[in-house]
């Protein structure tokens, strides 16, 4: 059930099979004595076709990690690259192309824009790019999501639930190389929640995408192939095919060693037994 | 609660900044105006009051002088020693006064000002009140010397030694410049030239023993009043005009009132315009931080604060913005006090910036109108605030205010639009136009008025069509663009509103001169039948000299003279009506084609013989036939009887009200003196109208008062006129466009600000900076030209009911300027462009990972 972490080598990269790669992703805020590192020298491979969850408590960096990859924000030290592409050193004007052609987002709220309908939100990147959307995908994606009936509404007109399925085809819509979610699932009830998880997993199952998901519930983190676990910068450790109580448990040895007076005590009746889950021993 | 209104005040104060800048422009100019007309009242008002002799006796005045006849009525030289022997008088002078005399150089240029202002011939006989003393050389002496001010010295490079010549009345004489005089106090800008006295009576009065008044100087212990009684009683309380030296300067004064009161107009027109377009821009900016604060709000409310204390608040923050205005604009209307006296002394006048008079009433209207705009327009906000409920703190900020229904505006707007549009239409069936100008004003009002309520309402359709082929032609930016200025009709409405409000204006008058200019072509081309017209710019008389010069060309066939004259005549009806006639020489019909309704020209101009226009007669009673007493310049009368009723279009207008004129013998005979104010001047067969025109105007070389003019020069010189006033409304709209510039600026700005998150999800997404920075601009230009739209509207409407009521007074024909409607609409378009610059650089520049994280 473990993997070992062999795939983390530095140099060790194989262009088929990662869609998304950093070494030695460093990020750091302030300078001199208050300088807080954000990311600590990080190297991630993100395979391809795969549903990848980043966990971490708060302040672990895993949004961080999240925006150098995505290339919304700039890195102190390190590379990133985005299949064969090196990200970092790219021009604004070409991280911004990237991103349109390349990337697909989902952020926790706040992800259409008011003044658009469903459809015109769908199609947005493409349509900003100048590029003709793939009919036939597009109308795969949108019968995968239930969306067919809601094209014309305004945002305003969906649950929040509706809006993050837009939000997902928006991603899906333009067939990138990989989709990032930020908390998809922050803003919505269990049954939203899990129909949007369900839904990316699909993605990943049925339609061959790449996601990355950061999240901080196991529940979430329960869908995806891969969690990688975030602490201080670094990532602690990896668990295949996670179950939530996994993962909860192993968020749970966070809460003790790194948060000791958190407030966030463990949820009653979630107490599972050493050994029951995958290790997870820290390297 | 002071505390935190203070804090919010702080907090903003950025945001406040454009709101400022609009209350800042408008008490700027409302301080400066007042500021330089004090000033220039006192200035003038020292100058007369140091000046005006103690009684001065002048010629009786029966009638005023509308349009410039060219008589210079004068009262006898003797009078000075008849007054000089009675009993309480000091000294007694004859004076000499001319104004309408033009000065040339030795290459015939005028060395007089070129503001329009007078060129004075006056005589040379200093006492302690002349408000010059000679600087240089010495006083004239002899009938070939003169002495020259100091400024027009200067500024037309004549210097002692150099030979001028004066054309007067009596003829044009050279002088040798021995004497260079400057003035001790302001000079209200005229040039003038000084004779000895004897020689100044001579050449310019052509006449030894005339004089254009007397200046008496009071005995010790003799009060003006005193002396002004028996100056009266010596010499006739009826025959002279008496004035004391009060009366005097504030004769004078009232004679230069006029155009210190137009430039107060002026700048008071400037003030209400930037008031006005202020307002919009403040209702705005507080209608956006408190929808921005929605949620600040509620929770006040929820914490317990009452609606009172929450808009007492907000009208807080508005005082002490209005204070701040306010103040700010007092200083910079000093500032341009200052400036406007710079330009007065480069135009010759010498007024002094540190006797700068700023009476008390400066700085309370200033605050009056600073912190009363700002508090009125704060007020519907603040009220708004007040009705936020405490749930709002826990509601979604976007919502607040954007949703309420319009059905009020809609109300409002619809009534005061539905009783502007009767006025209008009133005012296009009235058939006189008094009423159907106050008809007019109402209907400008209550249109103006209604399309500001409305405005909102008219965002939807309007900019729909607009930005109808934005999404066509720039995609999905297109579409957001137009979206977002769709997005909240009420402020879109409000930022447009004060690019409307100059846009109507300039529509308007640009339809109604337009107009203008075409009618009097049309009235042009109809009437004038005369190869050329000489005639000086402003319409002024010229000596008789240039008629003999004329006469005297080779190649000039029919001369006819035309004069102005005032006349005051005696209705049947029992009016009395004072207005200026024409009169002309007997062959008017070679020059110009004039329709009768009844009679014709030969009957008019007949000994003992008028016309009058159909119209006017109608109206007091007047038949062909009819005697009518007419009272002359100078006080003689006579009875004239109307042989011939004109039926023209603009036979009355500019003063001349009745379309009265008579033979030229007639005026000369009841009012000898007058000068001719145009020359009608065919070319004599066998000399073609070319060779005619070059030698007019080698013979009107020595004369550049007076010009040669065909057709179409003619109206060239009436199009310059007409575009005077169309220079004002330009410069009323250049400050309408900025402070709407300011305006757009600003809810640019803050919708920005209010949709960063936005922002920063497209810029996530993949939208470049540049598109970004296209998708703001494309906002930008919808909402200006959205306001140009609706202006030009309103213009192209009230332009045309004003052409309707100035049809009442022959100006038959309508012309819309589309050359100028098409490139205001660009213009407005180049507007959008600019006030977008600022914002959309601002927004391009956010941090994207900061705008999405953005509360």
């Amino acid at each position: 059930m473990s993997t070992p972490a062999a795939q983390y080598v530095p140099g060790q990269a194989s262009a088929d099979g990662i869609a998304a790669r950093a070494r030695g992703l460093t990020k750091a805020y302030g300078t001199g004595e208050t300088t807080v590192l954000a990311l600590d020298s990080v190297d991630v491979d993100i395979a391809r076709g795969r549903f990848t969850a980043i966990m971490g408590p708060s302040g672990s960096g895993k949004s961080t990690m999240m925006h150098c990859l995505a290339g919304l924000d700039t890195v102190s030290a390190g590379q990133v690259w985005l299949g064969d592409t090196e990200i970092t050193g790219l021009k604004e004007r070409e991280l911004t192309r990237l991103r349109r052609d390349r990337i697909g987002f989902m952020f926790q709220s706040f992800n259409l824009i008011p003044t658009l309908n469903a459809a015109e939100n769908i199609t947005l990147p493409m349509d900003i790019a100048g590029k003709k959307p793939d009919e036939k995908w597009l109308d795969q994606v949108i019968d995968t999501l239930g969306l067919r009936d809601r094209l014309k509404h305004r945002p305003s007109q969906l649950s929040g639930g509706q809006q993050q399925r837009v939000a997902c085809a928006r991603a899906l819509a333009s067939r990138p190389e990989l989709i990032f979610a930020d908390e998809p699932t922050g803003n919505l009830d269990s049954r939203a929640g899990l129909e949007v998880l369900g839904f990316l997993r699909e993605a990943v199952d049925q339609l061959g995408q790449t996601v990355v998901m950061v999240t901080h519930d196991p529940g979430a983190a329960a869908h995806s192939d891969l969690v990688l676990f975030l602490g201080d910068g670094r990532i602690v450790d990896e668990m295949e095919r996670p179950t939530a109580e996994a993962v909860l448990e192993r968020m749970k040895r966070f809460d003790v060693t790194k948060a000791p007076f958190d407030a966030q005590g463990p949820p009653p009746g979630a107490i599972p037994t050493e050994g029951d889950g995958p290790s997870l021993d820290k390297d | 609660m002071l505390k935190a209104t203070l804090r919010s005040f702080l907090a903003h104060k950025g945001r406040l900044v454009l709101s400022a800048l609009a209350v800042v422009l408008s008490v700027a100019f409302v301080a400066g105006s007042l500021i330089f007309s004090d000033t220039l009242s006192r200035t003038f008002d020292r100058l007369f009051a140091s000046t005006a002799p103690d009684v001065t006796v002048s010629p009786k005045e029966n009638l005023d002088e509308a349009i410039p006849s060219g008589m210079t009525p004068t009262v006898p030289a003797a009078l000075a020693q008849q007054l000089a022997r009675v009993d309480g008088v000091a000294a007694a002078r004859a004076d000499v006064g001319v104004e309408n005399i033009t000065v040339v150089d030795e290459d015939n240029e005028s060395v007089g000002p070129t503001t329009g202002a007078p060129t004075i011939g006056s005589d040379w006989n200093p006492t302690e009140r002349t408000p010059l003393e000679l600087t240089s050389g010495r006083a004239p002496r002899g009938p070939s010397e003169a002495m020259l001010d100091a400024e027009t010295a200067d500024g037309k490079d004549v210097e002692i030694g150099d030979t001028l010549t004066v054309i007067a009345a009596p003829g044009s004489f050279k002088v040798e410049i021995v004497g260079i005089a400057t003035f001790t106090t302001t000079n209200p800008g005229a040039a003038l030239v000084f004779l000895d006295p004897e020689s100044a009576r001579e050449k310019l009065l052509g006449d030894p023993a005339a004089a254009t008044g007397i200046s008496v100087d009071a005995a010790e212990g003799v009060s003006d009043d005193r002396l002004k009684q028996r100056v009266a009683t010596t010499l006739g309380a009826d025959r002279y005009d008496y004035r004391t030296a009060d009366e005097q300067a504030e004769s004078d004064l009232d004679q230069l009132g006029g155009f210190l009161d137009i430039i107060k107009y002026v700048m008071l027109g400037f003030a209400g315009i930037a008031v006005l377009v202020g307002v919009f821009l403040i209702v705005n900016t507080f209608s956006m931080l408190i929808a921005q604060r929605t949620r600040e709000l509620g929770l006040l409310r929820a914490l317990g604060a009452d609606r009172r204390q929450v808009r007492r608040s907000v009208l807080t923050e508005a005082t002490l913005l209005g204070l701040v205005g306010s103040t700010v604009g007092l200083a910079t209307g000093i500032g341009l006090a200052a400036g406007l006296i710079a330009l007065m002394n480069t135009l010759g006048m010498n007024i002094k910036s540190s006797e700068m008079v700023i009476g008390w009433a400066t700085p309370v209207a200033a605050y009056v109108v600073g912190v009363g705009v700002t508090f009125v327009a704060a007020y519907l906000p603040a009220r708004r605030a007040a009705g936020v409920s405490p749930m709002a703190a826990l509601a979604d900020a976007e919502i607040a205010g954007v949703g309420r229904p319009l059905r009020t505006r809609a109300i409002v707007g619809g009534t005061v639009g539905a009783l502007g549009a009767a006025a209008l239409l009133g005012c296009v069936t009235a058939s006189e136009t008094g009423s159907a100008a106050s008809l007019l004003g109402l209907g400008i009002v209550l249109t103006l008025l209604a399309t500001v309520i409305a405005g909102p309402l008219l965002v939807r359709p309007v900019i729909r069509v607009l930005g109808g082929a934005f999404p066509a032609l720039f995609g999905s930016i297109g579409r957001m663009s137009q979206r977002n200025a769709l997005r909240n009709p009420r402020r879109t409405g409000a930022t447009a509103a004060a690019l409307m409000v100059g846009l109507a204006l300039v529509g308007g008058m640009s339809v109604a001169s337009a107009s203008m200019t075409d009618s009097f072509d049309q009235q042009i081309d109809k009437t004038l039948g005369a190869d050329y017209v000489i005639q000086n710019t402003n319409f002024l008389p010229f000596p008789q000299e240039v008629t003999d010069a004329v006469r005297d060309t080779p190649g000039a066939g029919l001369v006819v003279r035309s004069r102005f004259t005032p006349v005051a005549v005696r209705l049947p009806d029992g009016d009395r009506v004072e207005t200026t006639a024409a009169a002309y020489d007997p062959r008017l019909d070679d020059v110009a084609r004039i329709t009768y309704a009844e009679g014709d020209t030969p009957a008019a101009l007949a000994a003992g013989r008028m016309a009058m226009d159909r119209d006017f007669a109608r109206d007091h009673g007047v038949r062909v036939g009819s005697a009518i007493p007419v009272e002359f310049q100078g006080g003689r009368t006579t009875e004239l009887t109307v042989g011939a009723l004109t039926d023209q279009d603009q036979a009355e207008g500019f003063g001349t009200q009745g379309g009265l004129y008579f033979g030229l013998a007639t005026l000369d005979r009841f009012a000898p003196g007058g000068q001719d104010s145009a020359l009608y001047v065919n070319a004599a067969s066998g000399t073609s109208a070319d060779d005619l025109r070059t030698n007019l105007e080698k013979t009107l070389d020595p004369y550049p008062q007076v010009q040669v003019r065909d057709l179409a020069d003619y109206k060239e010189l009436v199009h310059d006129q007409i575009a005077v006033l169309l220079y004002l409304v330009y410069a009323l709209l250049g400050l309408a466009i900025v402070i709407a510039v300011l305006g757009v600026v600003n809810t640019l700005a803050l919708s920005v600000v209010e949709r960063t998150r936005e922002i920063g999800l497209l810029r996530a997404i993949g939208l470049a900076r540049r598109q970004l920075r296209r998708m703001i601009r494309l906002e930008s230009v919808v909402i200006a030209v959205f306001g140009a739209v609706l202006g030009l509207a309103l213009g192209l409407v009230w332009g045309v009911c004003t052409q309707q009521v100035l049809a009442l007074q022959g100006m038959k024909a309508l012309a819309i300027p589309w050359g100028t409607i098409v490139a205001v609409v660009v213009g407005s378009a180049v507007v959008g462009v600019v006030a977008a610059l600022l914002p959309a650089l601002r927004a391009s520049r956010m941090n994207v990972l900061a705008a999405i994280a953005h509360e």
